[in-house]
């Protein structure tokens, strides 16, 4: 009898190994079935793979996935049964049941899978955890609600539901409760930042306050000031995101906070709320690059000072080789902007050994438009002479300035990025058959030195230079003192254009700034008349929608919102 | 010397449009099918040339529906303000029109008068739109508020045509008491509304909401149209039905639903429905079983699909043709406090309109009462179909062509036609 059971023994232990190997060669088998969508055969696999052990997880995982795309779910279930006699403790046993019996549509052996496993594991708020979610994507919220207030009473703590307890309160649309739970909850898991913010940005305009107050009490928390900020960001109000961080204590978790923040502002061009993240990122722990990104986002702002001191400081804490690389290209474009020419002129000579020539060249066309600002042409003329930039198109436009048009016609060409000064100059460019029109020049010329004033008059004086395109410079020049504020003078180009070159395509486009103008002016009724006049006049028009919608705002018709 | 300049330009279109010589025809077809560049403004053109006096013809289902107005130099300069398409015809082409109608499902309904329109809504200003005024400004038909004082001082037997929007009836504020009871838009509702009762007479707002729905069901009853969508269709019935009985949660009348409300309802009374079941939670945002999406109840919130535009015979039963009358017949749904009606609960005799092909639900209902008549489509805006509080009002010069709004705007034309007897 001990020989028989010692040899039982001995060949159990010799072909162990063996039944095991054929195990996993079945669990591979089953997936590489699965791959191929033969599901019948890979639940066959699985099967052979649970043989030595019924809750071998991915076996039981891998017959799950197989069974529900067969629809045989409803023989799973033993297998389930089997496995989770075995092991009663695992709990992705228990979450693949539930999950089996809501897709069955078992109601009742839910509830009583739930309860099964509750009973198993006392102490544990895993069931309740994994049954309310289910509920909740269910959208049966009464019932999750049951079961957790269930569950906070048999564990006497609201403690470890405060997820399910977000999500809950935000599908019922109770926006201040679901804060409250969403900010224990990240509090918790940090990582679960997202998912806040993504719950809580469909609330209603009216119940933003209450999620602002909830995430906004005492005491500060890093996490529940990034859910705010993030969630201030997507509705839109990027500055109030920041005011809700910049209260945070400059830590490391603030610093990281902070330049996340900005990440996100710049993706929504909010540049100057970059801006101040970055810089009070960098204040608490110096980090040039991060300043250098701080100057950039200030000058895409419109900031150019802002970017100037940023950039200075930068530049002082790195060695040549690295500012020439990081800061010293927004150093340069900052002091051009700002007027500071020879200035820049200075900070890009002294760099100039440190600056590869493909990132000189467009240094030099910022120095050159900053020259042309100034009102100094030669110097730009000459500084883009010397260099090695190929953009004709700068030369294009020095050659406009100079009133020829005909080298100006030769250089310039459309863009897809092409500015509305680009614009303007190209149409005149097509317009009219002049070759020379130092009056024309010298408008361009005002208008880029920022001018509008002289460019507006120049315009003005230039339509008697250039009659082929007398409406289009009159335009141009009433946009420019409509812009400049100085009504009079734009309406009486309009009405000009309108009455004496009614056929020209500017006529229902002067008509239409006209309109525009009277109706912000609060002369409603007039601007009725003109955009009347304007759609039954000019049919045709690619001005009509346009127009129609001006009437529209004008007959107090729908107010658009946004 | 500007104005005069502009007075002179007008006076010269003005000209050109009365004399164009062989331009001028003896009518102007405003074709309603994919030829159209402005549908909606269409009916604001069709209701001009009839407050002006003149005559239309509504062309059931041919192209799309069209209209048939005089050519007059105003018509002409409206619709090409309004962006509306036309064809000048002369007596010849309409006579090849009428032949095309006579041997088709097609008939022209005479448009003699227009109606008077009132739209029932507070003189203050919810967080959310009202889809047919918005259809009625875009379009720039006029049309007067009303509102409780109004209809208590008897003033509705002065129009024609009456539209019912998002009130809720049971005066329950659509139950949003539990998720805005901390906004202020909610509280000041609340508050303006309690003060219209009680300088009315009424101890409560349920109280009053409940005497509003009579009138308006003696409105119909007496010959009236009324329109009504979202949340007023279902309230209305709910309110009319239980004239005798409290359904109203505690928090709005200060007493519990009557535990015996489902029993004591009077359907015998209402306009569409029949054997509901009220929801008694005042914790749950839907008012009973008439709505199939539930929209407001995340449990039972069923998904939006599309509906389908009957077809109905244009010489027999013009009344139904001309409430389908659209350039397409399957419609994307949209939610609303209440979206679709459930077949079950619709009494025998409702004509339905439109239909989720397959669903337990309707989407869009008409029906005569006494010697009225009544319409009820469900949803909030055609054009925005998850609206919810708060967000912008749609703005319909993005949206000249939307099929969902032409069937707000067959309503309010409905009512100018000289009726026939229904054949069916």
């Amino acid at each position: 009898m001990h020989f028989i059971a010692g040899v039982a023994c001995a060949l159990a232990l010799a072909f162990a190994p063996a039944a095991r190997a054929q195990e996993n060669d079945a669990y591979s088998r089953g997936e590489l079935f699965e791959q191929q969508s033969k599901f019948a055969e890979a639940a066959e696999a699985y099967t052979q793979a649970l043989a030595s052990d019924p809750a071998e997880l991915p076996a039981i995982l891998g017959l799950e996935r197989a069974d529900a795309q067969l629809g045989h779910l409803d023989q799973f279930l033993p297998v389930l049964e089997r496995a989770i006699a075995a092991k009663p403790q695992l709990a992705p046993l228990r979450e693949a049941q539930l999950r089996s019996l809501r897709t069955l549509g078992h109601r009742d052996q839910l509830r009583a899978a739930y309860e099964r496993w509750r009973a198993d594991v006392p102490g544990d708020p895993t069931p309740a955890r994994s049954y309310s979610r289910m509920l909740i994507a269910e959208g049966d919220l009464k019932g999750a609600d049951s079961v957790l207030r269930q569950a906070q009473k048999d564990l006497g703590t609201g403690r470890g539901f405060d997820y399910e307890l977000a999500q809950l309160r935000a599908a019922s649309g109770l926006w201040d409760l679901a804060a409250q739970s969403w900010r224990e909850a990240v509090e918790e898991n940090a990582y679960l930042d997202q998912a806040a913010t993504f719950s809580l940005v469909s609330a209603p305009t009216a119940a933003r306050p209450s999620i602002v107050r909830a995430l906004q009490a005492a005491p500060v928390t890093v996490s529940a000031r990034r859910v705010l900020a993030s969630l201030q960001l997507m509705w839109g109000t990027p500055r109030d995101g920041w005011e809700s961080l910049r209260v945070l204590p400059p830590d490391s978790a603030a610093v990281v906070a902070w330049g996340d923040f900005a990440t996100k502002a710049e993706e929504v061009e909010a540049w100057l709320v970059a801006r101040d993240a970055l810089a009070a990122a960098q204040h608490a722990s110096p980090e040039p690059r991060a300043l250098a990104r701080a100057a950039y986002d200030a000058l895409r702002g419109g900031d150019a000072a802002g970017a100037l001191f940023l950039a200075t400081l930068g530049e002082r804490t790195l060695d040549s080789a690295t500012a020439a690389a990081t800061i010293v290209p927004v150093h340069v474009r900052a002091l051009s902007q700002s007027g500071k020419v020879a200035d820049a002129a200075q900070v890009l000579n002294a760099y100039a050994r440190f600056l590869r020539p493909a990132d000189r060249a467009p240094l030099d066309r910022v120095l050159a438009w900053g020259w042309i600002r100034v009102g100094d042409v030669a110097k730009a003329r000459e500084l883009l002479a010397h260099s090695d930039s190929t953009g004709a198109d700068a030369l294009g436009w020095l050659a406009l300035y100079d009133g020829n048009l005909a080298a100006a016609r030769k250089s310039l060409r459309p863009d897809v990025e092409s500015s509305s000064e680009a614009l303007a100059a190209l149409a005149l460019l097509a317009r009219t058959r002049a070759d020379t029109a130092p009056v024309t020049g010298r408008a361009f010329l005002a208008l880029a030195r920022g001018d509008t004033a002289a460019a507006a008059a120049g315009f003005e004086q230039a339509a008697a230079e250039l009659g082929d395109a007398a409406p289009l410079l009159l335009m141009t020049a009433a946009r420019l003192y409509a812009a400049h504020h100085s009504e009079q003078q734009a309406v009486s180009l309009w009405s000009a254009i309108v009455t004496k070159s009614s056929d020209a395509p500017e006529a229902p486009e002067a008509e239409l700034d006209w309109a525009r103008a009277l109706r912000h002016g609060g002369q409603t009724q007039a601007a009725i008349e003109h955009l009347e006049h304007l759609i039954l006049t000019y049919p045709q028009s690619a001005l009509l929608p346009q127009a129609r919608r001006e009437l529209e705002l004008s007959r107090n018709g729908i107010l658009p919102q946004s | 010397m500007l104005t005069f300049r502009m007075r002179f330009w007008r006076a010269l279109t003005v000209l050109l449009l009365c004399f164009p010589g062989a331009a001028r025809a003896q009518h102007l077809l405003v074709p309603m099918d994919d030829e159209q560049s402005n549908h909606l403004k269409a009916y604001g053109l069709t209701y001009a040339a009839l407050l002006a006096g003149g005559r239309a013809e509504w062309l059931l289902n041919y192209r799309g529906g069209s209209f048939l107005l005089p050519d007059t130099p105003e018509i002409r300069r409206r619709a090409g303000l309004d962006g509306v398409s036309f064809d000048a015809i002369d007596d010849g082409a309409l006579n090849d029109i009428r032949g095309v109608m006579a041997n088709g499902n097609m008939d022209a309904v005479p448009l003699e008068k227009a109606p008077k329109i009132a739209i029932y809504t507070a003189p203050y200003s919810p967080p959310w739109d009202d889809a047919v005024t918005l259809a009625l400004k875009y379009a720039g038909i006029p049309y007067t508020p009303i509102w409780d004082d109004q209809v208590e001082h008897g003033e509705l037997a002065k129009y024609d045509w009456i539209h019912l929007f998002h009130e809720d009836f049971t005066g329950q504020l659509n139950k949003f008491y539990i998720s805005y009871r901390g906004a202020p838009w909610f509280a000041e509702q609340q508050e303006r509304s309690l003060a219209t009762a009680k300088a009315l007479g009424f101890p409560n707002i349920p109280a009053l909401k409940k005497d509003v729905a009579e009138h308006l069901r003696q409105y119909v009853n007496n010959g009236g149209f009324l329109f009504a969508m979202c949340g007023a269709t279902e309230t209305l019935e709910l309110a009319i039905a239980a004239q005798n009985v409290d359904i109203a949660s505690v928090f709005a009348d200060g007493t519990p639903v009557d535990e015996h409300a489902d029993e004591k309802m009077d359907w015998s009374r209402t306009f569409a429905t029949r054997d509901a079941h009220l929801e008694p939670s005042p914790y749950v945002s839907s008012m009973s079983d008439i709505d199939g999406h539930q929209a407001n109840v995340p449990g039972r919130r069923q998904p939006l699909g599309t509906f389908t535009l009957f077809g109905f015979s244009a010489k027999f039963d013009p009344v139904a043709s001309m409430l389908v009358q659209d350039h397409r017949n399957v419609i994307p749904d949209f939610y609303g406090v209440t979206t679709s009606f459930m077949r079950r609960t619709l009494k025998p005799g409702v004509t339905i309109l439109a239909e989720e092909p397959g669903a337990p639900w309707v989407k869009y209902i008409h029906g005569d009462y006494g010697k009225g008549s009544w319409t009820f489509l469900g949803g909030h805006d055609p054009e925005d179909p998850q609206h919810a509080i708060g967000n912008p009002p749609t703005d319909l010069s993005l949206h000249p062509n939307s099929p969902g709004y032409r069937l707000i705007l067959n309503n309010v034309l409905f009512p100018a036609a000289k009726k026939k007897p229904l054949k069916t």
